[in-house]
């Protein structure tokens, strides 16, 4: 593979892989939903 | 009738007075539970168990075997590496806006007292008339599911053909091209029905999986499934994974040269950038009718911003960390660069059982691989159910079992007509062609300029921030509004010049459109009558449920809010 396929594959893959992280990182460390509350 | 009846009233939403079908407002019943004006649940009364339940379903409703096998076909024949750019640009200014546009909307739907899009619709745009624009969103998952259960069941059907060791056939290519179409009845109409072929037991296999899962419902069915079903294909995934990376350095470098080296030059070629903008749509699931029905299930405080970038960026690992990783770069190690000539089918089920049966250990990899698929399928049929079954229920008041059984039948009639009509695949290209992909872009428009031009992008912000543990971006509410609706009329004009007219290949071979497939093909048209036989029924549903809502006044206990 040239140099130019390893820098695009990496990006591609590193950035993927570091939102999916930081999307599942932010769901699985968030309070669990209290249930609906009546309008005040 | 219908239209008279709603012209004639001074207010669509008014409901009849004491009418006798009218449901008690807090009825238990599946189809009528409405939290009247409370705005707090969903018209059915059921709800995802958890935060990661609903992104999970949504995430293996969007993985499905184009992940695996359509994005690295259009990578590698539209520029490789290059081809990346595009792909994120139209995840971002495409994708990601109108998944986040679709869950807004179905929450709003579902906190209104609807779970289906004709209702969501109607509630949206203020009128009941509006549901009938919502037919597509009916009509989409009910006839993919017809024929993608098929599908499915090739994937299990030959996860066991490693099991029981018949899908070792050597390395010779026709091999395996005849197994596939003996296996699949694609030589003569039929065949799936006279024995020569044991599909129809898988067939009948998976549909009853997809059914009891359904049954179960949304929180017990499918988030359950999902629960177990995505994390074992992310296993799946990874374990072919390393095979195929530990596989000799120079091929292993050679194969993923075959997919990633960028060629820049075919960024200058509109092709790119329509296959690019096209992978991501399809990718994700949008337009399907699929994640408005999800999101219609939230709770009022739940999220929708941060659930709905997880469940895309779940989609782009499995498309661009596992597809892009393993299957054309271990296709390209064992059979060459033909390998990246064949369509969907024939990379999954032409090319890579070649791969598997002269690779080490490949008996045990191949079986995980069609595994693997056989779940990604399994999630995404599942979604593709929901929809209808929630119509069924909210519409006409019919308890789970009832709406399964009807579905059953629909399906079954279905599915039974891609089987039977399997010479060629014709029937089963025709309704992937004309519902899956053609229908899908008209729905997906109808989608946007919905939120855009009726919902309103200043609502559309308003209600997306509620609950939301990530701030959606200012802009990609103008987007939603003026660029999105433009950009996929583009891409629609585009595709229905490259496929309906007869055009010709780069060698010259000349190429029937879909439009003269239609006038040479009695499969063909049978298809599309079948096709338009059940958006007429959905149409006539439609009718009626819009009817019924307007009486018990489930319109307008929506409209309070």
């Amino acid at each position: 593979m040239e140099p130019a396929g390893w820098i695009v594959m990496g990006v591609s893959v590193g950035s993927v892989i570091l939102l999916l992280t930081f999307c599942l990182f932010r769901v699985l460390t968030l309070p669990p939903v209290a249930d609906d509350e009546p309008d005040s | 009738m219908d239209n008279a009846s709603e012209d004639s009233a001074p207010n669509p939403y008014e409901p009849v007075e004491n009418p006798s079908d009218a449901p008690p407002t807090t009825s238990t019943d599946s189809g009528s539970a409405v939290p009247s004006g409370s705005g707090k649940s969903s018209g059915s009364g059921e709800q995802w168990g958890s935060r990661i339940g609903v992104i999970l379903a949504v995430a293996g409703s969007a993985v499905g075997l184009g992940n695996f096998l359509r994005f690295p076909g259009q990578a590698a024949s539209n520029g490789g590496g290059a081809f990346l750019l595009p792909y994120f640009i139209s995840l971002l200014v495409l994708g990601i806006p109108l998944c986040w546009a679709e869950w807004t909307m179905g929450r709003f739907g579902g906190l209104r007292g609807f779970n289906s899009a004709p209702g969501i619709f109607g509630v949206i745009c203020r009128t009941p008339k509006a549901r009938f624009l919502a037919v597509p969103a009916l009509l989409i998952p009910l006839v993919i599911y017809m024929y993608y259960v098929v599908v499915e069941a090739w994937c299990l059907a030959y996860a066991f053909g490693y099991l029981n060791g018949s899908l070792l056939q050597g390395n010779d290519p026709a091999t395996y091209s005849k197994y596939f179409d003996d296996f699949v009845g694609a030589n003569n109409d039929g065949d799936a029905f006279n024995g020569s072929t044991n599909l129809i037991y898988f067939v009948l296999f998976t549909f009853a999986v997809n059914f009891i899962l359904i049954y179960r419902g949304v929180a017990k069915g499918i988030e359950t499934f999902c629960r177990f079903a995505i994390p074992l294909m992310v296993v799946c995934a990874l374990c072919v994974l390393v095979r195929v990376l530990t596989l000799p350095a120079d091929k292993v470098s050679a194969g993923l040269g075959f997919m990633w080296n960028p060629d820049f030059s075919s960024l200058s070629d509109p092709k790119t950038w329509l296959a690019a903008s096209g992978q991501i749509f399809f990718s994700l699931s949008v337009g399907f009718g699929v994640i408005i029905n999800y999101a219609s299930y939230l709770k009022k405080k739940d999220d929708v911003v941060l659930s709905g970038l997880t469940a895309c960026s779940m989609n782009e690992f499995f498309e661009v960390c596992l597809g892009g990783l393993i299957t054309l770069p271990a296709a390209f190690i064992f059979l060459g660069a033909a390998a990246g000539d064949q369509g969907t089918f024939g990379l999954g089920f032409n090319a890579l059982p070649n791969v598997f049966a002269q690779m080490p250990l490949g008996r045990f990899f191949g079986f995980l691989w069609f595994f693997m698929l056989f779940l990604a399928a399994i999630t995404s049929s599942l979604s593709m159910l929901q929809p209808v079954i929630a119509f069924l229920e909210e519409a006409f008041s019919l308890k789970r079992a009832q709406s399964a059984l009807i579905l059953g039948v629909l399906t079954i009639a279905g599915s039974g007509f891609v089987l039977y009509f399997s010479g060629g695949m014709k029937a089963l290209d025709t309704f992937d062609f004309w519902v899956g992909t053609f229908l899908i872009f008209v729905l997906a428009m109808i989608q946007a300029t919905i939120y855009g031009w009726v919902f309103g992008i200043e609502r559309g912000a308003v209600e997306s921030a509620v609950g939301a543990q990530l701030r959606m971006p200012t802009f990609v509410q103008f987007m939603l509004k003026f660029v999105v609706p433009v950009y996929l009329a583009v891409i629609f004009i585009a595709f229905v010049f490259q496929n309906l007219p007869d055009s010709t290949a780069a060698d010259g071979t000349p190429t029937p459109g879909y439009l003269s497939k239609i006038a040479g093909d009695v499969v063909v048209q049978r298809s599309l009558l079948f096709i338009l036989g059940v958006i007429a029924l959905l149409t006539v549903m439609v009718h009626f449920a819009g009817v019924r809502w307007i009486k018990q006044g489930k319109f307008a206990r929506a409209m309070e809010d």
